[in-house]
């Protein structure tokens, strides 16, 4: 589903991807763990789009198809999702609204019927449910005066209306308690199938507990430096990640 | 060329109307004569008027209107007013043409004054305030003739908007336009005011507008002005309240056309406990001129006040925003709070903005702020990661921009109009694709 081949980045002359590698099959769920500044939320931000950094060399594809000269709605009209480390506050768009053009932003683009205010309402308070949220949330600005947590399950929220088929979860589960954790966990859990695939970004090995990864791979300096299965991310819980630099 | 000063006071002396009017009235433009010739033609070194030059507006010369056509169709009302039911009064040129049906005494006001109307009488000799002296006030106060004068009696609710529609049509190509409307609330009274100014030919005129409220106690108004004429006018207008005891005030303005527009607006909070909400859209581009001038006195204890000033700012243009609120001696337990924000969307445009609190009294709580910035670029990418194009998340967020001017109104049909205006704004000026 998603291949990075060679993907080299920097952002005002800094270099911070220095040849990434990454496949990513349909419905596998893979983790990228690693210290701060190596490159994960880069790397995540590049996969949507973001127009601040550039690509010196390698390219990203995604079904097969080139991504690189998207722009970051065309990738998410073809499935890409982000869940941002630090959600955006829009103040005056309603969570609702937003979500409701977002959604038929993504029909249109496939060339599905758009859904009425009452069709999308119907569908919002169900999957909201699922992400144990007030219904309130729906009404409120986008974002604005959330807590941290709320926010947070709003991505996942987000995530669950709009129906992607990759999820690129970047830190997540920071500055979540453990009730929280979970229920973002359960929100997840629920989205998985043998058609869509996960990217989770995360410092820590404790999200990994609640959405088992098939893959993990260790980002250091701009480079996977190690890929293993699940229980390399409780390794590098008890270790760090300094015997990998060694 | 004489001075401006020296030509309008010889449009004076010409002036056919001094001569059919009784002698009180004669007396009161004679001050308002006096006043404009002592306090000078605004300069950049005064204070209240130091990002607005006037240079351009005073190469022109402009000439009293004589006589316009006094021809307004019905089918030429502005589109979002025409499925609007509400009690219509037409103006050609700031003169009013046409009122039928009304459930409230509306009177041209130039018949009024030379028939002397005794409540009419005492408005005009009234002082309003002994603040804020404007020339271009005391210019309207020497040319005032046409206009209207309305009266709402004790307890009258009115049932629906009371809309003021005015047309500058081709007759006021380099014309000066002086109009003052006048409307007198009783106690407990209520009703919504509807001012749309638009201009079918485009010329290039001074319109010299002034609006004056006096609202009794406990009485409470809801007001929109839309200011949408000519591209190529200067366009002056002064909108003073005059609030009594208990009485709700709320107005909003949306402002459009002119090359210049000097919006002053000044609430006059004169009785214990009155509530004054004083919002404003002012939509810019090319290289228009929007200058607004908030003066919110607090005479009286006990009186609530709110500004929420917004300015979308195209190309060229400019905004700015002058908010004082004085507080006078003994107009203590003042709320007041005042509120600018301002959205560039092009490298060029500009805004100034200058919040003045003049405070004699103690127990006061006065605040203000303001903001100016450009579309926040981390909001845009944001919404876009969500399958929303770029245009469609510029069209949200300067539809969330706006709408929240239009928040505390209550009246539905004025919230209706507000959407519609500012919507046909970005449509007209391509922020907004119109099949969308």
């Amino acid at each position: 589903m998603l291949e990075i081949r060679n993907l080299c980045a920097e952002i005002k002359g800094q270099k911070i991807l220095k040849g990434v590698n990454l496949n990513i099959g349909k419905g596998e769920v893979h983790s990228i763990m690693g210290p701060n500044g190596s490159g994960k939320s880069t790397l995540a931000s590049i996969l949507a789009g973001k127009e601040d950094y550039t690509i010196t060399h390698g390219d990203i594809f995604y079904n097969g198809e080139s991504i690189m000269g998207m722009v970051p709605d065309e990738r998410a009209q073809k499935g890409i999702f982000l869940a941002f480390q630090y959600p955006i506050e829009i103040p005056g768009v309603s969570n609702s609204y937003f979500l409701r053009e977002a959604l038929n932003s993504i029909k249109k683009a496939k060339g599905q019927a758009v859904l009425k205010p009452v069709e999308f309402t119907k569908i919002a308070k169900e999957k909201i449910k699922l992400l144990k949220m007030d219904e309130s949330l729906l009404s409120r600005s986008l974002n604005e005066g959330f807590s941290g947590g709320e926010k947070k399950r709003n991505e996942i929220f987000q995530m669950a209306i709009l129906n992607p088929n990759l999820c690129i979860l970047d830190e997540t589960d920071s500055g979540l308690d453990i009730d929280a954790l979970q229920i973002v966990a359960n929100g997840v859990n629920s989205l998985r199938d043998e058609q869509r695939s996960f990217l989770i970004i995360t410092h820590y090995q404790r999200l990994l507990n609640f959405i088992v990864p098939d893959f993990v791979h260790v980002l250091i300096d701009g480079k996977i430096v190690k890929s293993g299965d699940k229980n390399l991310a409780l390794e590098l819980e008890s270790k760090g990640y300094s015997w990998i630099k060694e | 060329m004489n001075n401006f000063e020296d030509r309008y006071t010889s449009y004076f002396n010409n002036d056919k109307f001094n001569k059919v009017v009784p002698d009180w009235f004669n007396n009161f433009r004679l001050n308002g004569l006096n006043s404009f010739q002592n306090i000078g033609i605004p300069k950049i070194t005064d204070e209240d008027w130091r990002f607005t030059n006037l240079k351009d507006f005073l190469g022109n010369d402009f000439l009293p209107l004589d006589k316009s056509t006094n021809k307004f169709d019905i089918s030429e009302i502005p589109s979002c007013l025409s499925d609007l039911d509400a009690h219509f009064i037409f103006f050609v040129n700031g003169s009013l043409v046409h009122s039928a049906d009304l459930e409230f005494k509306a009177l041209n006001m130039k018949d009024a004054i030379v028939s002397e109307d005794q409540n009419l009488k005492k408005i005009i000799l009234d002082q309003f305030s002994l603040r804020n002296k404007d020339f271009f006030y005391e210019l309207n106060s020497a040319f005032l003739e046409n206009g209207v004068y309305i009266e709402i009696e004790k307890s009258h609710k009115i049932s629906k908007p009371i809309v003021l529609v005015n047309k500058f049509d081709s007759s006021s190509s380099d014309a000066f336009i002086n109009s003052r409307n006048i409307l007198h609330f009783g106690e407990s009274s209520s009703g919504e005011i509807i001012e749309y100014s638009f201009s079918d030919s485009n010329k290039k005129y001074f319109s010299n507008r002034t609006t004056m409220l006096y609202m009794d106690k406990n009485s409470s108004v809801e007001h929109l002005l839309i200011e949408d004429g000519s591209k190529s006018s200067f366009v002056f207008s002064n909108l003073k309240i005059k609030q009594d005891r208990d009485s709700n005030f709320t107005t909003n303005s949306i402002l459009m056309g002119g090359n210049l527009i000097r919006n002053n607006v000044h609430p006059l909070l004169n009785g214990d406990g009155s509530y004054s909400s004083i919002l404003g859209l002012y939509l810019s581009q090319d290289n228009q001129l929007m200058d607004n001038y908030m003066f919110v006195e607090h005479a009286k204890p006990n009186c609530s006040s709110r500004q929420l000033y917004k300015g979308l700012l195209k190309d060229s243009s400019k905004g700015i925003f002058h908010g004082r609120i004085v507080v006078h001696k003994g107009a203590q337990k003042t709320d007041a709070k005042q509120t600018n924000r301002n959205l560039l969307l092009s490298d060029h445009a500009q805004v100034d903005t200058k919040p003045q609190l003049e405070i004699y009294a103690d127990d006061v709580k006065c605040t203000h702020g303001a903001t100016t910035g450009q579309l926040n670029k981390d909001a845009i990418h944001y919404m876009r990661t969500r399958g929303i194009s770029k245009d469609k998340v510029v069209s949200m967020l300067v539809r969330a921009f706006a709408d929240e001017v239009c928040e505390p109104l209550k009246s539905k049909k004025l919230i209706n109009l507000y959407h519609r205006v500012v919507e046909q704004w970005f449509i007209s000026s391509k922020l907004i694709e119109k099949d969308e």
